[in-house]
């Protein structure tokens, strides 16, 4: 448990991740944002929780011996966040402190075409109309941007953008009608190989594979299949999908599976 | 005469002699049951009940078997155990179920909302009528609550820590729960168990009933200072996105004086305390300045196990894993499923008089249960598969929410468990819009 401990300090010694124990009452400012703190701490103190949950399966265990974490993990600030300060009341007031002095370390996203929480459409005009592209891309970018560095939602400041004011016109011709041109593409070659396969092989020319059944369910297979499996990994995913959409249900109905009346009772 | 096998009614036994087989139609599809028990009646003393687990589910399977005239025992640790760490939002059907008296509830909250990984926030309850909200509880209220009411109604309320449970190996012997209490180990023979204990149930191991996997659920709750915790007077927010959880979403919960914010995941435990870090800074602005004054954890189940009943014995709530996915609910099916497993076993047994068996509990328990709630389980096995999958088809989500339809039927569901009266246009048109929904933020997150 102590090990955990110590190990669980914080890294704020920029070059080296020695331990410490002391617990920190005031907070470095750190100019670099580090997302990724070393996991280890993390693993070594999910395990010492976890092999107190083996415990008599108790979480009362679990809960108290998360308390005396609770209280060191006071001292761990990888990140400038003044809230976690509870149990030493000396640190509340160098922690006010330290707040009012805090650098805005977490980086905003930033773009003079995003004003308010949403996109200025104005300063995307080309010829006086919306660049719906630009919008498409600033907004991807956004996003991406985003997910690397999260923002602090706030109150004062609502994102508000919606994506529905794209014309659905504008979806479609990026993104649609290229692979719309490939998918089509794909289906007419199959469609005239396998008309001249079949014609060779059967003498029956195309209008008359038209009136045929079988041929006709030839016609909607390929189809589909041209639809549905684009890529290679599409097969795998199709099987994969098609599992996990009956997992959920195959794990409500175990219980109703037979099993020995005889045996059932005497596990 | 007929014993009426509906669930919802209780059931009449008149000691006639002569029992005949009789066929009721009515509003309700019952079915055609042989009124003629096949188990013995039980020589001079009533059918004795172990409910193992003081929490909602076994306090409501207690008091279902003590009023329906069993011999009932329910177990719980001394002290009871510490209150689960759950959000403690219960539905409104519950609070008319189970009649819960409204000094319990903390908080009405009637405001909630959902903040997309972009932080994209949409307002979810425009919808709510006046007198709808969602009741916010502390879990050890409620339980203790619910425990003492079993006890008022007849249950014999045993503070001990079960800690076995011994199987019979034939089929008339009792089974044996051997628990400690005051420091001294005592055992107990009951014919029938209900397994109510929670995540990491004896009980499920007693019977080898299997495994499941279980999601963990970490939160801190947060003293926050009187012009913040105004904000939060009957709000509650929801956060989802990849950085506060892979897999499910943040939370942040009123509770009666201080916010609970906590995060859950299913396949990335180790992480937690990250998305626990993540979560803090996607709320900072409206928690700086607070004091954390407890850290809690608690397993949730993510299905139900492989086998919940076996022998005499079943299991319900948590035990059995009744938590719906996406959404993460489970108080008031823990509750519903130990009522209806307590009826369950008084009708089969027809009040006390004779012995059950498995059968009976299949029957009257777990059809009955699985006929009235697997549908909106496997709905919302849907819905996380849908949404909780990336960044993108939860920007989707959030978009969606902003449907007032959508809020409407959203609401409509979970307050009331049922499924709501859908127009067939606005069913298309919402399926249209996330279809659309999903195919424009997918392409954005390209």
């Amino acid at each position: 448990m102590s090990i955990s401990m110590a190990l669980f300090s914080p890294p704020t010694h920029p070059p080296s991740l020695s331990p410490s124990i002391s617990p920190k009452t005031h907070l470095t400012v750190k100019p670099h944002l580090s997302l990724r703190p070393p996991k280890t701490p993390f693993f070594l103190l999910s395990t010492t929780r976890s092999s107190a949950d083996n415990g008599a399966g108790t979480s009362a265990s679990a809960a108290t011996a998360l308390e005396p974490e609770a209280g060191q993990k006071v001292a761990e600030p990888p990140q400038p966040v003044v809230e976690k300060d509870a149990s030493s009341a000396g640190a509340n007031g160098s922690a006010g402190a330290a707040e009012a002095v805090e650098v805005k370390v977490v980086s905003k996203f930033e773009d003079p075409r995003w004003v308010e929480g949403t996109w200025d459409l104005k300063q995307f005009e080309k010829d006086g109309k919306p660049d719906w592209d630009a919008v498409i891309d600033a907004e991807a970018k956004r996003r991406k941007w985003l997910e690397g560095k999260p923002e602090s939602s706030s109150n004062d400041d609502p994102i508000v953008f919606d994506t529905s004011i794209i014309p659905w016109w504008a979806w479609t011709k990026r993104f649609h009608l290229p692979e719309a041109e490939l998918l089509n593409g794909r289906a007419a070659m199959i469609g005239f190989f396998m008309a001249y396969l079949v014609d060779s092989l059967t003498g029956v020319g195309l209008v008359d594979q038209m009136g045929n059944f079988f041929c006709k369910t030839l016609l909607f297979v390929a189809v589909v299949g041209v639809l549905v499996i684009r890529k290679n990994e599409d097969i795998e995913n199709l099987k994969k999908l098609l599992e996990e959409t009956t997992f959920y249900d195959k794990q409500w109905q175990a219980t109703w599976q037979d099993e020995t009346p005889g045996g059932s009772k005497n596990q | 005469m007929a014993s009426l096998t509906h669930p919802f009614h209780t059931s009449t036994t008149f000691n006639l002699p002569l029992r005949t087989k009789t066929r009721t139609h009515s509003r309700f599809l019952i079915a055609i049951k042989a009124s003629k028990s096949t188990n013995p009646p039980l020589p001079g003393r009533k059918l004795r009940a172990a409910v193992i687990g003081g929490g909602p589910a076994g306090s409501s399977a207690a008091e279902a078997l003590a009023a329906g005239g069993v011999e009932t025992f329910l177990f719980e640790r001394s002290p009871p155990s510490t209150a689960k760490p759950c959000g403690g939002a219960i539905p409104l059907c519950m609070l008319s179920e189970f009649d819960i008296p409204s000094p319990l509830i903390d908080r009405h909250v009637t405001r909630m909302r959902i903040f997309s990984p972009s932080n994209l926030c949409v307002d979810f309850g425009k919808t709510l009528r006046p007198d709808e909200f969602i009741a916010m509880l502390r879990r050890e209220v409620l339980d203790s609550f619910l425990r003492s009411r079993a006890e008022s109604r007849g249950a014999n309320l045993v503070s001990a820590l079960v800690t076995d449970l011994e199987v019979p190996t034939t089929p008339a012997a009792p089974y044996v729960v051997h628990y400690t209490a005051n420091n001294s180990r005592r055992s107990l023979a009951v014919d029938v168990v209900i397994g109510a204990d929670g995540a990491n149930s004896r009980v499920a191991k007693s019977i080898h009933a299997g495994s499941y996997s279980c999601a963990i659920a970490f939160q801190e709750r947060i003293k926050l200072p009187d012009e913040k915790m105004e904000y939060y007077e009957n709000l509650a927010e929801m956060y989802v996105g990849s950085d506060v959880s892979p897999d499910f979403y943040a939370w942040v919960f009123p509770k009666c004086d201080h916010v609970a914010v906590g995060t859950g995941t299913v396949c990335a435990k180790q992480d937690i305390k990250l998305f626990q870090r993540a979560i803090r800074e996607r709320v900072k602005p409206k928690i700086n300045g607070g004091k954390v004054i407890k850290v809690e954890a608690h397993p949730i189940p993510e299905h139900p196990r492989p086998i919940r009943v076996r022998g005499r014995v079943a299991l319900v709530g948590d035990a059995a894993g009744y938590v719906t996915k996406c959404a993460g609910e489970g108080i008031y099916f823990a509750a519903k499923s130990g009522r209806m497993c307590g009826e369950a076993i008084v009708n089969a047994s027809e009040g006390g008089e004779r012995m059950i068996n498995e059968g009976d509990l299949k029957r009257e328990y777990l059809r009955v249960w699985d006929a009235k709630y697997i549908s909106t389980f496997r709905f919302m096995d849907l819905l996380q598969r849908v949404f909780y999958g990336s960044n993108a088809s939860r920007e989707a989500l959030v978009e969606l929410c902003g449907d007032e339809y959508v809020q409407r039927m959203t609401f409509e569901s979970y307050l009331y468990k049922r499924l709501a009266d859908g127009d067939r246009w606005q069913d298309a048109k919402m399926v249209w819009n996330t279809v659309g929904s999903l195919m424009r933020c997918n392409i954005i997150g390209r």
